[in-house]
């Protein structure tokens, strides 16, 4: 489907996510969406909170199941696929970057950017060096043994960047990746993200709350209530 | 090194590290201590049974014992391969020492020539032989069952009754069947013997050694109350060659042949009651195993308790991890090897706490539990066994709470 981790082209048919509240009440947090992405591109999705921005990023990234529609990657419906086979399509082409960073705080940076080469199955010495190009890439060169907690926020975040592209996935997701950081920072963790987007020709799916943010992207989608009411092009 | 944050999301939780660590050293301390103490305590028995001096013994139930004794060992003496036949008589009845303290004493009747092959290489070290007690075949006394032979009036005393009671060689004791001690006649003490450790306390130790034929006629097992010579006997041990006792089959064929002599009574081999032994002492350790699972399932119920509680605790890495697409195995792995790295230290820490307590109670404890205390017997192999079976059940544990991390449902996982 998407073994060699090149950008996939997404498309989303009619999908519905429902949550349960208590045993009873229902939340729509996504309601027939219909979209799709075109490999490399670069979207930002924007919305108030509780729109469904971070539904629809964990149902494009595999994390989560439409309970109606089809999710298609590359043509094919995800649904059909066993938890091994969505666990190896997160693992080979798709990079997570988290709003508040989620780096195993029992690993160091280097492990947590190695993380996702060993469970590829990349040999000790060649995920060791990718590991220190990437930290050197993202300006930490030197704090490859410094464990989360030693690391300031933005140093988290680009951190959590380096893990992202390690497997080089044709898909990366951003869920308001400069949502906890100062603006200097930000600014920084985004000129990161665009420059290895484009050097991976990676498609990038952006969360933001920012106008600023938003700017830098080719396509815009605006949520409310789970739908897409604002779909546009162009920077 | 720790390897790639091996070991430290358990040093993040040192204390319920500690805790279920201790909770699988306390569940496996049990069965070290019931299997090594059991297991020693029946090897010493078996030990015995096999270093005895006899090799079968025929033996009756009831009051009246074996009757005609004396003329049964000569029957058992005769055949072939039977080096000796020795009939014994064990009754309580009391003494009185020189300085005149009443004591209640074991006193065994025996035919001096026939008991002394009969003693094991330790008994032999105890007592001296040839048994200092007149007549070597007590025939004189007996007189061919009229009891109107000469008494020789010797008996051998055991050290602890000698020293409690200053007895010495040459003194003279009265012997009595009841507290009457006008019923009492008075015994030249010939010697002192030795007597084994035993698990049954001091009384034991009060034994006297005395003829056969002596013993029967002061307690009624002689001559009986109508003039009838009852020659009673409680046991006899039968003594063969020694190419004979190392053969089972050839054991197996003289015992046949005493029970044939004396179908009335029982007629066992050592090798048979040390089988016997050894059968009952596996189904000891099988129940003392059983036992110890209940505390083992405890323990591994904790450990899965705190596996399943570090899976709550966790579960946004665990969620990190499945989102980053680590495969399962690798995330059950994690868990596996927490599992391991709690139950295996416990395990090998319950052994030695095991081995401790033994120890301890092998100087410290009271005079009996000090005494199978030191017997005990530290098999590898079962520690070993022990050992594995807790990591092999703790991967049971660790099972479930992979199972529950497989289950995390991602998003909820990462809110």
């Amino acid at each position: 489907m998407n073994a060699d981790g090149a950008a996939p082209h997404i498309e989303l048919a009619g999908v519905s996510r429902t949550y349960l509240q208590g045993s009873v009440e229902e939340v729509r947090a996504l309601q027939a969406l219909d979209l799709e992405f075109a490999p490399g591109a670069f979207v930002s999705v924007e919305g108030p909170s509780g729109c469904g921005k971070t539904t629809l990023l964990n149902l494009l990234g595999l994390l989560d199941a439409p309970t109606e529609g089809e999710v298609r990657w590359n043509g094919r419906s995800v649904g059909a696929l066993s938890d091994r086979e969505r666990a190896r399509l997160r693992l080979r082409g798709v990079g997570f970057i988290f709003q508040r960073f989620y780096l195993l705080p029992t690993l160091t940076a280097r492990e947590n950017v190695e993380l996702p080469m060993r469970a590829l199955g990349v040999p000790r010495a060649e995920r060791a060096r990718r590991a220190s190009e990437l930290l050197s890439e993202v300006g930490l060169s030197g704090r490859e043994r410094a464990f989360p907690h030693q690391l300031s926020g933005g140093e988290e975040q680009r951190v959590a960047v380096a893990r992202a592209v390690a497997n080089q996935p044709g898909l990366l997701l951003a869920d308001e990746p400069t949502g906890e950081l100062d603006s200097a920072h930000a600014q920084g963790i985004l000129d990161l993200v665009e420059r290895v987007r484009r050097a991976r020709s990676a498609t990038l799916i952006l969360v933001t709350h920012n106008p600023e943010v938003a700017a830098r992207a080719d396509r815009h989608l605006t949520m409310r209530d789970g739908k897409v009411v604002r779909d546009t092009r162009g920077a | 090194m720790m390897r790639f944050g091996r070991g430290r999301s358990l040093r993040h939780a040192r204390l319920q590290f500690v805790l279920a660590v201790a909770a699988i050293a306390a569940s496996v301390a049990l069965p070290v201590i019931l299997i090594s103490v059991g297991g020693g305590v029946s090897a010493h028995e078996i030990a015995n049974l096999q270093d005895a001096g006899y090799q079968i013994v025929v033996s009756a139930a009831g009051l009246h014992g074996i009757t005609a004794a004396h003329q049964r060992s000569l029957e058992i003496l005769s055949l072939g391969s039977v080096v000796a036949a020795s009939p014994v008589l064990s009754v309580a009845i009391d003494a009185y020492a020189p300085s005149g303290a009443l004591s209640p004493v074991l006193a065994e009747g025996i035919i001096p020539g026939q008991f002394g092959p009969t003693l094991s290489p330790a008994e032999k070290g105890l007592i001296p032989l040839p048994l200092a007690l007149g007549d070597p075949t007590d025939m004189i006394h007996y007189a061919n069952g009229t009891y109107r032979g000469t008494a020789t009036y010797d008996v051998l005393v055991s050290s602890p009754y000698a020293s409690i009671y200053h007895v010495t060689t040459g003194d003279q004791i009265l012997l009595s069947p009841s507290t009457n001690r006008s019923l009492g006649i008075e015994y030249n003490v010939t010697g002192v013997f030795g007597v084994l450790p035993t698990f049954l306390g001091p009384t034991a130790g009060y034994l006297i050694l005395m003829p056969l034929s002596d013993l029967q006629v002061m307690t009624g097992f002689g001559p009986g109350g109508t003039g009838t010579a009852y020659d009673v006997a409680d046991t006899i041990q039968v003594a063969v060659t020694g190419s004979v006792a190392v053969n089972p089959s050839a054991l197996q064929a003289v015992r046949d042949t005493i029970q044939s002599l004396v179908p009335l009574y029982s007629v066992t081999s050592l090798t048979q009651e040390a089988a016997q032994l050894e059968s009952a002492n596996s189904v000891l350790t099988g129940f003392d195993l059983a036992l110890s699972s209940v505390g083992l399932t405890i323990g591994l119920l904790f450990l899965a308790l705190v596996l399943l509680r570090r899976v709550e605790s966790d579960r946004r890495s665990i969620g990190i991890r499945r989102a980053l697409g680590l495969p399962g195995w690798s995330i059950a792995g994690t868990i596996l090897r927490d599992g391991l790295m709690i139950a295996l230290p416990g395990a090998v820490t319950g052994v030695l706490v095991g081995y401790l307590v033994v120890e301890a109670l092998a100087t410290w404890a009271t005079s009996t539990v000090q005494e199978a205390a030191q017997l005990a017997v530290f098999d590898p192999g079962i520690l070993g066994e022990i050992v594995l079976g807790v990591a092999g059940l703790s991967l049971l544990a660790s099972a479930l709470a992979s199972r529950s991390a497989l289950r995390l449902p991602i998003a909820e996982a990462l809110r």
